[in-house]
């Protein structure tokens, strides 16, 4: 039994915008809430259950453009037959977010917000510059990826509001890949090494080795130091390893990374 | 309007059931303690282990980490609902033919999970089979035989599925 909380189901997201606050919290998969909530980490007094709620379920391309809803699950975007043929690098990283049963459950916006340090998508947005929208009863902002997460299990986001969906512009044209270390639930290390193959910058994200992402552009896959970027990054020391252990990981994960995209074999 | 108890409606392997719930509710406490369906393990208790896995509308869940009221107008399936007029489903029997088990704890959670890759996958492929077993854990059998479990179940229920198609 988990401590005690009261539900609400709103069905229009106006609604549920009316209802969030600093004790009455959105709840869409539960894969990072309930256990906070078990561990008696997080005592919300209220959830307020996203799932019955549309336009939180989109998912819309317009273009090269993808828009996500908040509520859209880890499977839907790992399957989804216009995601598998718009983006297979993230088909393909949706596909290996934690186990089955939470791709089933969870939720991107969800993910997003708890901020976990170790999340795979995370990692692969900020390398594609996507950007979020948080809305309240009042307002609508849109905020870089690289913007919205400020430290670990920290972002942006005020209480009051949601992330509504997320934008990831020009998805069609991104190649790339991603690589990770994991030898438990979550990743040790994740390296996203993409570009927009009409134009623009390579782009390189390093995460789960630190709070946040660290993100890092050059001309080329050939750009990078793999060294110099293992020197450079924050690290945090935990579980999945030391400090000394996590830059020497990173160091071998960046190198590899840039070998495939090097010769050609990204998605 | 904010509660703290729901009444839902749901099938649970099958049979129609309407009742009350305390919103803390978990799923895995509500089968075990409330329906006495106890083939659903809970271990880790953070959706770590893949013990308590059930399927809610065909999909794989952690029932220690789902509400039970979020299974409001779906399907739960539960190992309890597997097997036919006292037939064991052909998972059940390949663990058993193929010893994927030893204590037996994981293995309801383990025959779930396979369970909805077989559903969605019928001939799934050995990595394909790794892959979406990689979320449960087992300390007993090394996994070896729990793989061959799945493969040699898949091809029993193509066979099934060929005979009736036959």
């Amino acid at each position: 039994m988990l401590p005690p909380f009261a539900l609400e189901r709103p069905d229009r997201l106006d609604e549920a915008l009316g209802l969030l606050d600093d004790v009455s919290v959105p709840y869409c998969g539960g894969t990072e809430l309930l256990m906070a909530m078990k561990m008696n980490v997080l005592r919300p007094r209220c959830l307020v259950d996203l799932k019955g709620i549309a336009e939180l379920g989109r998912l819309d391309w317009d273009g090269d453009d993808v828009l996500v809803g908040g509520a859209v699950t880890h499977a839907r975007l790992a399957t989804d037959d216009d995601v598998l043929s718009g983006s297979a690098l993230l088909a393909s990283v949706e596909r290996r977010v934690g186990n089955a049963r939470v791709r089933s459950q969870g939720s991107i916006g969800g993910n997003l917000c708890f901020a976990e340090p170790r999340s795979d998508i995370a990692t692969l947005l900020c390398a594609m510059e996507a950007s979020v929208t948080l809305q309240s009863q009042t307002d609508s902002r849109e905020v870089a990826m690289r913007d919205f997460l400020i430290g670990a299990y920290e972002t942006v986001r005020e209480p009051g509001e949601l992330l509504v969906n997320v934008l990831i512009p020009k998805v069609r044209r991104y190649r790339g890949v991603y690589l990770k270390y994991q030898y438990s639930e979550r990743p040790t290390v994740g390296v996203a090494l993409v570009h927009d193959e009409a134009e623009g910058p390579w782009r390189l994200a390093v995460g789960a080795v630190g709070e946040i992402p660290l993100v890092l552009e050059a001309d080329s896959p050939s750009g990078f130091d793999p060294h110099a970027v293992a020197e450079s990054i924050d690290l945090v020391e935990d579980l999945s390893g030391s400090v000394e252990y996590k830059r020497h990981i990173v160091e071998v994960y960046v190198r590899r990374a840039m070998q495939l995209a090097i010769q050609g074999d990204s998605l | 309007m904010s509660v703290t108890s729901l009444e839902i409606a749901c099938t649970v392997n099958g049979n129609s059931i309407t009742q009350a719930i305390d919103v803390r509710t978990t799923l895995a406490h509500w089968l075990r303690e409330d329906l006495a369906l106890t083939g659903t393990k809970v271990s880790c208790d953070v959706q770590i282990c893949g013990a308590c896995t059930v399927l809610v509308a065909g999909e794989p869940v952690s029932a220690c980490t789902y509400l039970a009221v979020d299974v409001d107008g779906k399907a739960v399936t539960t190992i309890e609902g597997l097997a036919r007029d006292g037939e064991l489903h052909p998972l059940q029997r390949a663990f058993v033919e193929k010893m994927a088990l030893q204590c037996g704890f994981c293995t309801p959670g383990f025959i779930m999970m396979a369970k909805a890759l077989l559903d969605s996958t019928p001939q799934p492929s050995r990595e394909e089979i790794l892959e979406h077993l990689d979320g449960n854990l087992c300390r007993c059998t090394g996994y070896a035989p729990i793989v061959a479990a799945v493969e040699q179940a898949a091809r029993v229920l193509q066979g099934i599925k060929a005979g009736e198609n036959g």
